[in-house]
């Protein structure tokens, strides 16, 4: 309700009665539930006679002397509430009614906002509530503060400065902080006043240019000088560095210059338009100026008291402080900056200090955000001057630092450092991109053996690909220069002698990483504009009859091209990295051109290849050519026919052999077939092709995965025949090999990749797809298993099968718990056997734990408790893997909160289990061995 | 207590910050102290530790000394690893007679949180006592310790100080 204010009128009449009712409310005492249905709660109640007491301001003379009776209540709740209502009160009631309460409103504020730490009445509630009653208290009475000083004006504007600055207490707070003599205030009190102080000063200053001022002619100078004189600066080379020293730089002080110093920044920033008049007048900036050259040199020396690597809190918080104050004086508006030659100093200051102070990790990473903050508030402010600067004395200094191949200052210091001062503006990150793209290219074209070089062209291409293009991209939109980039890079790889270089540097692996994620941020067209150069270089460069693989899709022929030459698979890996940072619309001649070359480099066990037939498949990449039949479909149903064949080639041969066919045969039906190697390797893109399916949801992955399938019970034909053929030794493990990478293929499908196949590169990924290929596939593991009695068969079903479960999202794996957590069992217990699946056995085990915590999955354990707790035990002692055995015992410790009757009669077991990790190797696990014992003793 | 506190007023110290272990796995003192420093005061609602009855100073483990090699002639050689463990407690007054209850209370959370083979010497310091043989005597006397935790009311007392509910104490 909002009552007219007639000053005869009714309101004005019955404000006193009205007031004495609804004052009997305050304050608000309301403890009900939020459970009945009306769901008012102490808030919104509190609230609502907020506004009721706001509502006419001839509720003044009595709200006010109420509000104020209440603030000294010892209840926090009243307390924080007649804040609040004071608050609001101000604004509403108008200057003129307020002015008569100015000095008690100051007088009761000042009494909460110093004597708060003391007060006893919160020591009573536990500790952290206790601080968080505090701090909201002191906030709520900071603007309280805020509205007073801002609302309540006067004829006299002196009225509540003088009333503040006057005041004997704040003036013996000022006097008890410049004599001083300790480092940091001694104790919190201590600590706090000062705080306190701080923030009233800060309040003032920050409501107009003139309350600001009034403060700066009162104290600043006086402070300043202590400061000075206090670090004794008379003597020009002072040792500071020596530890106890620091202590005579006046905390307090120093901590209240700071507080002025930021509290005149917002009345720049805020008051910029009407800011003329400041310069000239007699205003704070002028006493500012006064002392600008002594403050910032006495900044710069609390950098340097740093000596040692490892610092003490309290020389950090100096650090921090000083850092503090060099931030807010370069980052002032451009109306009233700093002179040039100030700004130029604390740069120059920041700088150096990240060139050579790089031991001290706090004050090198503190000076490198601070030097951000000022880059980005110079161009925030569009000041271009202080950019000019800015990327004189700093941008060009870091980017030298990242060029140069030897310093002392470690390379990630130096690459973070770039990265770092870059994120200030986007014209800053793009000279610093342009300057790594030149260090790349530079040293593509000189390396000259020494290892550190191509390790520093890693780093290079590391950092470049990993932080700077997705700031440029994500943060400014900008990609141009990754065309530029890769353009670059082209045009040196179609220099073969430089194309050497890099082959034999073995550079060709962060190459095509970078080459990837510049082709992903590139909008189309930019794309289609990199892989039209991309082709042109291949097809003028490859020593392989590329013209006749344009109309017909692999020919019988193609793949018995004999072994490539280091350049021709170097610059299909680099055509590949293009492939993959794709987008799906963007349009690419010569589509089948590059699938034949790519299928018979596949062919020839190239995982690039694979790598850029998967992407194709995946995203269905199309040009006109294809447009108008499935004619990609058909040409993937050929690849795919020929790499089956050849790999079944092998295994048939192997069959024909252990029938009993000349063994004279081997021979040539390796050189047909390729080696067992390449056999592997072509699962294995294989396995690729079919991640690109099954991430698309193409239906054509179900023949990839039964193909899979036969392969993993291949050497159970072997295994079978073996007794016949007892000389086909090699033959039978090369079929365990086959089998292996078959197993291992269904990990690449399913789980996640960086190389190739994800978001960053555009791929298509259909929603919950290792769900339903785990779904699909789950009954036939589990029927093949059943059915498989030889032993090393099944473990590598096993091995296939758990790369699926433990990929697969948990909650669909616990839905089928009951039919697959035997089987589930039996392969960790199996598994466990052999060094190389303690991954596997590790991921399994935890799908394990998923399930021990669901209600479904706790079930269906229960139920075959004793065999689950004996391969938990066998787990507990795993010797290859640490996190095994402690996730076992913690499997154990959730597993005490089951039901009693079923678990009681494990305890033995557990126990001894338990006992045994007491004297375990790691820290972790015995720890966890002990917690697990004590669950399960007192568990009887 | 059906007597009085036999120290009604001791000094209370801060819990200090717990120290980060080292990355080396082996078993160290630390551990040994990370186990014992929560244990309650039988009298008091501090930890052993607040009360300075135990400092990390006062575990010792003795791991290259303490490798004693048990030759088991029924079946061969056959080496057995037995690492020592030495610690020295202070009781807060010289006449405490609670001093062979936290002797007790040491041996009990050892014996339940290290193996079998570890050998422990649970000793008051040197001066600390005015009985200080007899008590140390019996609290290395494996058949009075067995004995001891018997008995339903000193056990009791026992599993008491023990449950401490400090979260990092194992």
């Amino acid at each position: 309700m909002k009552l007219f204010p007639d000053p005869s009128g009714l309101a004005a009449q019955f404000a006193s009665d009205l007031f004495e009712i609804l004052s009997n409310y305050f304050p608000v005492y309301f403890t009900h539930e939020a459970s009945d249905n009306l769901g008012a709660t102490r808030d919104d109640l509190s609230r609502a006679l907020m506004h009721a007491f706001c509502s006419t301001p001839f509720f003044e003379p009595f709200a006010i002397p109420l509000l104020l009776d209440k603030l000294s209540s010892s209840l926090p709740l009243a307390k924080l509430d007649s804040l609040k209502y004071l608050d609001n009160c101000i604004s509403c009631y108008g200057a003129d009614r307020m002015v008569r309460h100015t000095s008690a409103i100051w007088s009761k504020l000042k009494e909460v906002l110093f004597s708060l730490s003391s007060d006893q009445l919160l020591s009573s509630w536990s500790p952290k509530d206790a601080e968080k009653n505090k701090n909201q208290i002191m906030s709520e009475a900071k603007n309280c503060l805020k509205a007073a000083v801002t609302y309540i004006h006067s004829s006299d504007r002196d009225l509540f400065i003088n009333l503040i600055l006057l005041d004997d207490d704040i003036v013996n707070n000022f006097h008890s902080v410049t004599i001083e003599e300790k480092s940091i205030c001694s104790s919190p009190q201590k600590l706090h006043q000062l705080q306190a102080l701080g923030s009233v000063i800060s309040i003032l200053a920050e409501s107009s240019t003139y309350f600001c001022t009034r403060i700066f002619q009162a104290h600043f100078t006086r402070l300043i000088d202590i400061l000075v004189n206090s670090a004794g600066f008379e003597s020009q080379h002072l040792n500071i560095c020596n530890g106890s020293s620091s202590g005579t730089v006046n905390y307090g002080a120093l901590y209240l210059c700071l507080q002025m110093l930021s509290s005149c920044r917002e009345v720049a920033v805020t008051s910029q338009e009407e800011f003329a008049p400041v310069k000239s007048a007699n205003t704070w900036w002028l006493i500012l100026m006064g002392k600008l050259e002594p403050f910032i040199h006495l900044l710069g020396k609390l950098l340097t008291i740093d000596s040692q690597p490892i610092q003490s809190a309290v020389e950090q918080e100096y650090v921090s402080s000083a850092m503090k104050g060099l931030l807010i004086l370069a980052t002032f508006p451009e109306q009233c900056s700093l002179p040039a030659n100030a700004y130029e100093d604390i740069l120059l200051m920041l700088t150096s200090v990240i060139t050579n102070k790089y031991e001290n990790v706090h004050l090198w990473r503190l000076s490198l955000r601070t030097l951000a903050s000022i880059g980005s508030s110079a161009v925030e402010f569009h000041d271009s001057q202080k950019e000019m600067i800015y990327n004189r004395i700093v941008v060009d200094k870091i980017i030298s630092l990242a060029k140069s191949c030897d310093t002392s200052m470690p390379l990630n210091l130096r690459l973070e450092a770039s990265f770092e001062v870059g994120t200030a503006g986007v014209n800053y990150m793009l000279r610093v991109a342009r300057s790594l793209e030149e260090a790349v290219i530079i040293n593509i074209f000189q390396v000259n053996g020494r290892t550190e070089c191509v390790e520093y062209v890693e780093c290079l291409m590391d950092c470049y690909s990993s932080r700077l293009l997705p700031w440029l991209f994500t943060s400014a939109g900008v990609n141009d220069f990754a065309l530029s980039f890769a353009m670059r890079l082209w045009d040196e790889i179609s220099d073969l002698a430089t194309l050497d270089r890099i082959i034999s540097q073995g550079l060709l692996d962060s190459l095509m990483m970078g080459m990837k994620f510049l082709v992903g941020v590139c909008t189309e067209e930019q794309q289609s504009l990199i892989i039209q150069k991309a082709c042109s270089t291949i097809s003028s460069m490859l020593s392989l009859p590329v013209k006749s693989m344009v109309h017909h899709v692999l020919s019988e022929d193609d793949e018995l091209v004999p072994a490539h030459s280091a350049q021709d698979k170097a610059l299909v890996c680099m055509l590949s990295s293009v492939i993959v940072g794709l987008r799906p619309q963007t349009p690419v001649q010569d589509m089948t051109m590059m699938i034949n070359l790519f299928a018979v480099f596949l062919l020839n066990g190239q995982m690039p290849a694979a790598h850029a037939l998967a992407s194709i498949f995946n995203k269905y990449l199309h040009n006109s050519e294809f447009s108008h039949e499935n004619k990609l479909d058909k040409i993937l149903d050929v690849i795919l026919g020929r790499c089956f064949s050849i790999v079944l080639a092998s295994s048939n041969s192997k069959i024909s052999h252990s029938s009993g066919a000349i063994s004279d045969n081997a021979n040539c039906s390796d050189s047909m077939s390729g080696s067992v190697g390449s056999k592997v390797d072509i699962l294995c893109g294989l396995a690729w092709i079919g991640k690109g399916l099954l991430m698309r949801g193409d239906e054509k992955v179900k023949d990839v995965s039964m193909f899979l399938l036969k392969c993993l019970v291949s050497d159970q034909n072997s295994v079978n025949v073996q007794p016949y053929q007892k000389t086909q030794n090699d033959n039978v493990s090369s079929d365990a090999s086959l089998a292996t990478s078959a197993a291992d293929a269904f990990h690449v499908m399913m789980s996640d990749s960086e190389v190739c196949l994800n978001k960053k590169f555009h791929a298509k990924i259909k929603l919950l797809y290792k769900q339903r290929f785990f779904s699909i596939l789950m009954p036939i593991f589990l029927s093949k298993i059943k059915e498989t009695p030889v032993l090393t068969t099944k473990l590598v079903l096993y091995r296939a099968f758990g790369h699926i479960i433990s990929n697969a999202p948990v909650s669909a794996v616990i839905t089928e718990a009951h039919q697959i957590l035997l089987v589930m069992v039996d392969s960790l217990a199996k598994l466990s056997v052999d060094i190389q699946d303690k991954d596997l056995v590790y991921n399994m085990l935890l799908v394990l734990s998923g399930m021990l915590m669901d209600e479904k999955g706790k079930e269906c354990i229960l139920e075959n408790i004793h065999i689950v707790v004996s391969v938990l035990t066998q787990l507990v002692s795993y010797p290859h893997m640490m996190v095994v055995r402690e996730t076992a015992l913690q499997c154990f410790v959730a597993m005490s909160s089951f039901p009693h009757s079923k678990m009681y009669r494990m305890r033995p077991q557990v126990l001894q289990a338990a006992s045994k990790a007491l004297d375990d190797k790691k820290r972790a696990v015995r720890q966890e061995a002990v917690r697990c014992r004590q669950t399960w003793q007192s568990f009887a | 207590m059906t007597v009085g506190m036999i120290n009604a007023n001791p000094v209370v110290h801060e819990r200090p910050e717990r120290a980060a272990h080292p990355h080396a796995a082996a078993l160290d003192a630390l551990d040994v102290f990370d186990t014992v420093r929560d244990i309650k005061d039988p009298e008091h609602p501090y930890s052993l530790e607040q009360l300075s009855v135990l400092s990390q100073e006062s575990v010792s483990v003795d791991e290259k000394l303490g490798r004693i090699q048990y030759l088991q002639f029924f079946w061969g050689h056959c080496l057995h690893l037995t690492i020592a463990c030495r610690i020295t407690f202070t009781p807060t007054v010289q006449h405490c007679s609670m001093a062979t209850v936290i002797g007790l209370c040491l041996r009990l959370k050892l014996m339940q949180n290290f193996p079998p083979h570890f050998k422990i010497d649970i000793k008051v310091a040197p001066g600390s006592l005015a009985n200080e043989e007899s008590v140390n005597k019996q609290l290395n006397d494996k058949e009075r310790v067995a004995a001891a935790l018997e008995n339903p009311n000193l056990r009791q007392l026992v599993d008491e100080c023990l449950c401490s509910d400090h979260p990092s104490s194992y």
